[in-house]
């Protein structure tokens, strides 16, 4: 499952590892996820405590915001009692990968790269990258970074993105986490931010004296729920979950909650 | 969002440093019992024991501990094995441990002058029962004050285990600051909160050491 | 559950890992320098100077010797700018990596001068040479040859620890391995790489400083 077709140009380069390239034949992982759940009557589910309103912490440390929600939600719906692991943006997908969760619920953007290595349901709330920055700063548009240093956590669509847009001389500075990224950036680190709008109208609440205000868009990049690869039967399943929540109305009672609107036309 | 006070940041750090006691306390006595049987390699007449236990230590006081960290965290789930940040950073910690105890100890044990081992041997002692009956005792004084000396850094290095998402004081630290916005607060608080944990220890250390140097004197 | 390892997928990064390689190693170079500087410096103030100096020079030692790298690096780079000090990432880890190599050396340094012999210095003294003068020719070169070993032991640690700074975004060693790996979800291999580079670099770095030592350190 961890395995990654390799294309021709980078076997030259292996050569001089070609030796100590191992397989390892690890335990065997026969049963399916779903079962595993079904029968432990728990599950195992990635979310963000850096990042509100989809995952923080209160005065007491327990996580809450929409990601946690949700987890709480489909771990109900699979009669399974959940266990909320926290998980970082860099780290969310080794976890899945070496199955230390089911599921990853936390803000989990889709990208031909991350496909590669696992599976998405389908989405369930929305997402949008955008740039951030005091009123001040004059930037409209990507061609206005030029120069400018700008925050943003590593391993993120957001970075993908920033990345991407940004010209030569814009000064990208990736942090490990959410935390990092919006601590530096509030510290006045950097003179920017590319986060979630969610999570900037956050900030903008409990820094009105910032004066920070939207620059642009970078990405409209929903999220969805990361599956490990191969376990189908478990996506299928929580597909029905996410479909029938959006029927329902109860993601949008989510969003409501959390983000303050509708989700919004979501993909599949 | 939830307001913090100052006793709500203190409240979170203390609940979050038993973690860090008790991940320590772990590290220590399994990086303590590693290093021990190690050093039995180590002294032991057996060449390949001895560069095993070399390549041992360089390996570990050669690379850093996070990336130690890291490679325990990903590592072993590739071998099918199931690691949490808990198991992950006990281990990790414990075989950093048992690298540095087992280089201390040896310290210790050449300190012992050499004319002990050829009397033990000329007493026809086998090398266990030189080791467990006339050296080790011996160095077993020199070597209490930099083995406590050496749980600061045990405590110290916990704090790394914040960056695999393990909640100890260090990952609290971060996370109230961003519930909070208040870094200076929260950073002076988390690094008193190691301080109150490891000053006392390096002072026993330091007065263990001064008397045994009294003594020898 | 067959794993298959692909470090080719890695070494691809090799110009980031270069450019980490050349971060870690200008790091720990500046540092270095600083750090037994104001090692040195403190060393004196804590057995010959004032005995206010002597105090405070103590308490800095014991609070940064008890305190973990990464709090002192997050306050200095996170805290700070809230009383007014605004640092580059680059500049927080080299302010943080001189203070906590400072600690250490100002005690690994005041151990090799307690231990020049006292007749050394009042040779010095006699020849009219002031107590500075003293210090500085008479005192510190054999007293750092003595601690040399331990001292370049400090350096590695400290240039190990390094490994932190990535956390705010300097792009050194660590940093470069998890940005390859966050962008090809390859981390064991990533990690088993960089392991072998900080290998490599910890045994050169220590050949080099025990070579330079005695010829442009403290040589005759």
């Amino acid at each position: 499952m961890y395995a990654m077709t390799s294309k021709t140009t980078r076997r030259t380069a292996v050569c001089a590892l070609a030796a100590c390239a191992v397989l390892i034949a690890g335990a065997a992982q026969a049963q399916n996820a779903l079962d595993d759940i079904t029968k432990s009557k728990t599950i195992k589910i990635a979310i963000p405590t850096d990042f509100p309103p989809y995952g923080f912490v209160g005065a007491d440390m327990a996580p809450q915001g929409l990601d946690v929600d949700m987890a709480k939600f489909v771990a109900a719906k699979l009669n399974a009692k959940v266990e909320l692991v926290p998980v970082t943006t860099a780290n969310r997908i080794p976890y899945l990968q070496t199955k230390k969760v089911d599921l990853v619920i936390s803000t989990l953007g889709k990208n031909p790269e991350r496909e590669k290595v696992v599976d998405f349901t389908i989405a369930y709330s929305p997402f949008f990258i955008a740039v951030f920055a005091p009123k001040a700063a004059a930037v409209k548009a990507a061609e206005d970074l030029a120069g400018k240093s700008i925050a943003v956590t590593r391993g993120s669509v957001d970075d993908q993105e920033l990345t991407k847009v940004a010209p030569a001389t814009a000064e990208i500075r990736r942090f490990e986490d959410n935390n990092a990224t919006i601590s530096a950036f509030l510290a006045g680190q950097t003179q920017l931010v590319a986060t979630s709008a969610q999570v900037a109208s956050t900030i903008m609440q409990k820094n009105s004296s910032l004066g920070l205000e939207y620059k642009f868009l970078l990405k409209d990049s929903p999220n969805f729920i990361g599956v490990a690869k191969g376990e189908d039967a478990l996506r299928t399943r929580v597909n029905e979950i996410v479909a029938e929540a959006r029927k329902s109305g109860e993601i949008d009672r989510l969003c409501k909650k959390w983000l303050g609107r509708e989700a919004g036309d979501l993909p599949i | 969002m939830v307001e913090f006070t100052l006793w709500d940041i203190l409240r979170n750090l203390a609940l979050a440093a038993r973690w860090t006691v008790v991940l320590s306390l772990i590290a220590f006595l399994g990086g303590g019992v590693v290093g021990a049987a190690l050093l039995v390699l180590r002294l032991s007449p057996s060449r390949i024991g001895r560069a095993l236990v070399e390549g041992y230590v360089e390996l570990f006081q050669g690379t850093p501990l996070l990336v130690q960290l890291f490679l325990a965290y990903f590592g072993i789930a590739l071998l099918g094995l199931n690691t949490s940040a808990w198991t992950a950073a006990t281990l990790a910690l414990t075989l950093y441990t048992s690298a540095f105890l087992v280089e201390i100890w040896r310290g210790c044990v050449e300190a012992v002058p050499r004319g002990q081992w050829e009397a033990g041997t000329s007493l026809a002692l086998s090398f266990s029962e030189n080791l467990r009956y006339v050296v080790l005792p011996q160095a077993l004084t020199i070597a209490i004050a930099p083995t406590v000396g050496f749980l600061v850094q045990v405590i110290k290095g916990t704090a790394l285990a914040s960056v695999i998402g393990f909640v100890e004081l260090t990952k609290a630290g971060s996370m109230v600051t961003n519930a909070t916005f208040r870094p200076f607060v929260v950073y002076s608080c988390v690094g008193l909160f190691y301080f109150v944990l490891c000053y006392p220890i390096s002072l026993v250390a330091k007065n263990l050491e001064r008397k045994l140097h009294a003594a020898h004197r | 559950m067959t794993v298959e390892l692909d470090f080719g997928a890695v070494l691809a990064s090799w110009p980031l890992l270069l450019v980490g390689v050349a971060w870690t190693l200008g790091l720990t170079a500046v540092s270095a320098v600083l750090g037994v500087l104001t090692g040195i410096a403190f060393a004196w103030a804590r057995s010959e100077g004032p005995v206010l100096l002597q105090t405070v020079v103590g308490a800095y030692v014991e609070l940064i010797r008890n305190t973990p790298f990464i709090v002192q690096l997050f306050f200095i780079f996170f805290g700070l700018p809230a009383a007014g000090f605004r640092l580059s990432p680059e500049v927080a880890s080299v302010i943080a990596m001189v203070v906590n190599l400072s600690a250490y050396a100002t005690e690994i340094v005041r151990a090799g001068i307690e231990a020049t012999p006292r007749g050394q210095r009042e040779a010095a003294i006699s020849l009219a040479l002031s107590p500075t003068q003293t210090f500085v020719y008479v005192v510190t070169p054999p007293a750092l040859a003595r601690i040399w070993p331990a001292l370049v032991s400090q350096i590695i640690i400290v240039m190990l620890g390094s490994a932190v700074c990535g956390q705010i975004s300097v792009p050194e060693l660590t940093f470069a391995t998890s940005l390859i790996q966050s962008r090809n979800f390859r981390s064991f291999e990533a990690f088993i790489i960089v392991a072998a580079i900080y290998l490599v670099l910890a045994f050169t770095v220590r050949r080099l400083l025990r070579w330079a030592g005695p010829r442009f350190v403290f040589g005759r």
